[in-house]
């Protein structure tokens, strides 16, 4: 036997083997394209009227930097909180996740970071510049008016807001019913506007008087009235229906309302002011029935609402409008009798209107409702003429979200006066825009205004950035919006969305409070990470593992490529999961 | 101990003896229960290694060689398209140096899809660096893989095991398992000559100019001419701790014989049975089994069939063109021989056929009576009722 621990006989091995680096050869020169990082456009971000960085947002939030998620969207919008729970959320619907599984609940998350903040007594770091001098006067304090202070403020403005009312706040303090949102949680945002130098003035109506002595205090004024006017309904005895948005302001004043529960009410109308009307009218105990023109699916009213409002015993008859109310006398025992609408029955015709199907009467067929209230909820528009920019003006610029004219001094109109889609976030939209406008007017002229509210597009949609017009990196960002395909969903697993706590409808209707509740922390963190990153570089590393050269470089948290060695195999831009990376061909 | 065990039962049983560290492979029949019973040993813990999960056998083999360049001992076990499907890799891993042993159970390539018992998967990969030992039943096949990992470590090249397909890999006999502690006198831990270390970082495998690499396929060929030499010693070293004398290659009765079959895998087992017949009724008839193929041991044929008047190799494989690819290694290998004998081709068995000891028997009579070599390629069995159907 052999000792078989000595090798047998070992011959040498001749081996491609070297110790020597292979540094000297640049493979970089076989590169004829070159992976670069080309941060994109969210799709979620460009369908906020906002413009929040909501990709970046869930980014921090899943690293639980809350703080840091609350100041990007402050950057963009000063009302975390309020949004995340009155906002149509336009960022969910767009939302690439949803196309995989369900959208992120991006909404539940800007209210937790909302909450999250106001609830904390470390003030959130906002950029701001430093003062500038000049004065604005700020007509109205609903989102627009305070989202144009906010901004301004941070450019350096002065800004003084002048409030009819007795509270700030607008449509916000005002119009929405305490059930969607609470008092608290709207002044502790507004109080973050106080903080920033911003003087507010309530009871202090403005009239076309006084609009005409602010050329000689201020340099600039912006005017967010809103439309505080309800439409009158005009038919035969339309007087004897009650203003819906004067009823939803009575009840969030507080003021006595003379309404008898176990009643009836019809509510003429099929957006969220009626939705609202008839919501509260079922916490008061009376028994709604929403009257619509059209059909459920042509309803403005956000649908989740609607939902809600169906869930607790609101009743919705569509294809019906009024044209007549008659009685409501006195039966002979001196008890009030109901009132007899007449309800012309509706037909969709083909035609459409800007999308919505068009409704003509069917025939003369109506029907009559004994009903004991009426409230009118048809919309609303501008409450005195001086609120809408005149016109005809030779010095006008039509933004997306406001409209600027040069008068003496520069007037900005913006909110519901100016924009096409009525909503809070489009309203804090028109804040910012003006803000942009008038910084760059006073800064570079007229004529500049343009070009650098387009420079702070977030995609190529209309919402404008502050983050970008204030020099951020967003501002390097590809405006090219990331689609689903774009998403290398290999590394993303199936994950249910995060859900809140919801009253049940037979709770809720005993109540004013909230209907839903905030996430906890541990979920809205593990909700966070179900985002995809559409389009930022979220530090996932996959391309430095991924990259045969090792040529993905990481200098202060940033990447670089190294291109004496990257030989533009492309297998980092393949494997980013987000489309944070593309391939550029080479100047050769 | 012995035991009942089947085929391929015996091979995992060695792998596990021999403390295999890194197993990557990819399923297919009729292989499958060799790493079927690696992977729940993995799972389980009998067997301290990382199995990988691969996607196809090309990854399988790209894995080991990863593995094997760090220092560690490996195992993979394929068949047909699975071994076809590596080859590229085979080549690396042999121009590499890396003592990798890999099970390939022989399996007919489609179409003609077929699962069935044909060499021609592991002859068609005989130029691409790598030792084959060809087993006769379960218990070859288990001593066959130990030496494997001695003798691939001894030249720093892969081993082949080879085992027919379900005539040995699916059949149950009895065989010896060796314990633990006896394989580790006789197998002791890889001491690697080189290996991935980032201590100490190199590049391995890299551009080679024409003026080292025809050096490089030298020192190859130098360590395969090592081969036989270093099987014979750990053959020895077996012989002494188990008892049994797995031979590189076995002559039998082939002193006096006057036609020697020369066959590889189960066959031997069925030529044996027919060359005793023979000997009874009065036939001076001889058997060597070939277990070696790469290197083909010359010298040891050249001894033994110097001088002999004729040769039957019995082929279940076909190179298409030439002829049974054993009876043309061995054309090659004696035609210096002094004194070579007529080699007879015949090609048998393909696909699965049965090579009974009738077959045999019927060989060894058309061998006797044929004056002289009138063909190389001499297909046994064929069914002339369906030749007729495509002679036009």
């Amino acid at each position: 036997m052999t000792d078989n621990k000595t090798p047998h006989h070992k011959i040498p091995l001749f081996l491609p083997h070297s110790s020597t680096s292979t540094a000297a050869n640049k493979t970089g020169s076989w590169r004829y394209v070159r992976p670069v990082y080309d941060e994109k456009t969210s799709p979620c971000s460009a369908a906020c009227p906002a413009g929040e960085d909501i990709a970046r947002i869930e980014m921090l939030l899943s690293r639980t930097l809350i703080q840091e998620a609350c100041e990007t969207i402050l950057e963009e919008n000063p009302f975390p909180a309020v949004c995340g729970r009155v906002c149509f959320h336009n960022c969910e619907g767009a939302c690439n996740r949803g196309q995989m599984d369900d959208p992120v609940a991006i909404q539940q998350l800007e209210r937790f970071i909302g909450d999250a903040a106001i609830s904390k007594t470390e003030i959130p770091q906002i950029k701001t510049l430093p003062g500038n001098g000049k004065k604005v006067a700020i007509a109205g304090s609903g989102p627009a008016g305070l989202g144009a202070a906010y901004f301004l403020a941070r450019l350096g403005f002065a800004c003084e807001v002048f409030e009819a009312a007795s509270e700030p706040g607008g449509i916000l303090r005002w119009g929405i019913p305490t059930y969607r949102l609470p008092r608290g949680v709207l002044q502790k945002e507004i109080r973050r506007i106080k903080e920033l130098g911003v003087t507010l003035n309530c009871s202090a109506p403005v009239n076309a008087e006084m609009l005409k002595t602010f050329k000689n205090r201020y340099d600039a004024v912006f005017i967010g009235c809103g439309h505080g006017r309800a439409i009158d309904l005009q038919f035969e005895g339309a007087q004897k229906a009650i203003n819906g948005l004067q009823f939803l302001h009575n009840i969030r004043a507080r003021h006595e309302m003379s309404l008898n529960s176990k009643r009836t009410a019809a509510v003429i109308g099929g957006g969220n002011t009626a939705i609202d009307v008839a919501r509260t009218l079922i916490r008061l105990g009376i028994d709604p029935i929403i009257v619509y023109r059209r059909r459920r699916q042509d309803m403005p009213a956000f649908d989740p609402e609607l939902q809600m409002a169906l869930d607790e015993g609101v009743t919705l008859k569509e294809l019906l409008t009024p044209i007549a109310i008659k009685g409501a006398g006195r039966d002979p025992a001196g008890r009030q009798t109901p009132y007899l609408v007449t309800l012309q029955k509706m037909k969709v015709s083909a035609m459409q209107i800007e999308g919505r199907a068009r409704v003509i009467p069917d025939g003369d067929q109506t029907e009559t409702l004994e009903i004991d209230y009426i409230f009118s909820a048809i919309g609303a528009e501008p409450e005195a003429v001086w609120h809408q920019a005149p016109t005809g003006k030779s010095s006008s610029l039509n933004l997306s979200h406001c409209k600027l004219i040069k008068d003496d001094i520069p007037i900005a109109y913006g909110g519901d006066l100016t924009n096409r889609v009525k909503s809070v976030a489009d309203a804090v939209a028109s804040g910012k825009q003006a803000a942009i406008a008038l910084d760059t007017y006073f800064k570079y002229g007229w004529d500049a205004v343009n070009k650098a509210v387009a420079g702070c597009q977030v995609g190529s949609g209309p919402a404008v950035s502050m983050a970008m017009y204030l020099d951020d990196d967003r501002k390097n960002r590809n405006p090219q919006i990331v689609s689903f395909n774009e998403i290398n969903t290999h590394y993303f697993k199936s994950a249910s969305r995060a859900s809140v706590t919801v009253l049940p409808p037979g709770d809720r209707i005993q109540t004013f409070l909230p209907v839903e509740s905030t996430l906890t922390p541990e979920a809205a963190v593990e909700e966070s990470q179900r985002c995809f990153n559409c389009g930022i570089c979220n530090a996932c590393d996959y391309c430095r593992l991924y990259c045969p050269e090792m040529s993905v470089m990481v200098e202060d948290e940033r990447r670089h490529i190294n291109l004496d060695y990257c030989k533009g195999c492309g297998l980092c831009v393949a494997e980013c999961p987000r489309n944070a990376m593309a391939l550029k061909e080479e100047n050769i | 101990m012995k035991q009942v065990a089947e085929g391929s039962q015996a091979v995992s049983e060695a792998v596990r003896l021999a403390k295999v560290q890194v197993i990557a492979a990819y399923p297919i029949t009729p292989q499958t229960h060799i790493v079927e019973e690696l992977s729940e040993y993995c799972a389980n813990g009998t067997l301290n290694a990382r199995f990988i999960c691969v996607e196809s056998e090309h990854s399988a083999m790209a894995a080991l060689i990863g593995a094997a360049s760090s220092g560690v001992r490996t195992f993979t076990a394929t068949s047909s398209h699975g071994l076809a499907y590596m080859h590229e890799l085979l080549h690396w891993a042999s121009g590499a140096r890396l003592p990798i042993v890999m099970t390939n159970v022989n399996r007919a390539l489609g179409p003609g899809w077929n699962i069935w018992l044909d060499q021609t998967d592991s002859l068609s990969q005989r130029d691409t660096g790598w030792i084959q030992l060809y087993c006769e039943d379960s218990q070859d096949a288990l001593d066959t893989t130990l030496i494997a990992y001695r003798l691939a470590e001894s030249v720093n090249l892969p081993v082949m095991v080879v085992l027919d397909a379900f005539f040995l890999s699916h059949t149950y006999e009895p065989v010896d398992i060796p314990d633990q502690e006896t394989v580790n006198t006789f197998l002791p831990p890889l001491s690697p000559r080189f290996q991935i270390d980032t201590a100490n970082p190199a590049a391995f495998n890299q551009f080679v100019s024409p003026q080292a690499y025809m050096e490089m396929r030298y020192n190859i060929q130098t360590a395969m001419q090592r081969v036989p030499g270093n099987y014979n010693e750990i053959a020895q070293d077996f012989k002494a701790i188990f008892g049994r004398d797995p031979r590189l290659a076995e002559d039998v009765h082939c002193d006096d014989a006057e036609i020697i079959f020369v066959t590889a895998g189960t066959t031997v087992s069925t030529c044996r049975q027919a060359v005793d017949r023979l000997r009874q009724a009065g036939e001076k008839a001889g058997l060597l089994k070939l277990k070696m193929f790469r290197p083909f041991p010359v010298d040891f044929f050249r001894q033994v069939l110097n001088g002999k008047q004729k040769v039957a190799v019995v082929d279940r494989n076909c190179s298409f063109g030439a002829s049974g690819i054993f009876a043309q290694e061995l054309r090659a290998a004696l035609y210096n021989a002094e004194a070579p004998p007529e080699i007879f081709g015949y090609i048998a068995g393909l696909g699965g056929r049965d090579v009974t000891p009738e077959t045999i028997e019927d060989i060894y009579w058309q061998t006797k009576r044929a004056d002289r070599l009138q063909t190389e390629n001499i297909w046994i069995g064929l069914d002339q009722e369906t030749l007729k159907t495509w002679r036009n």
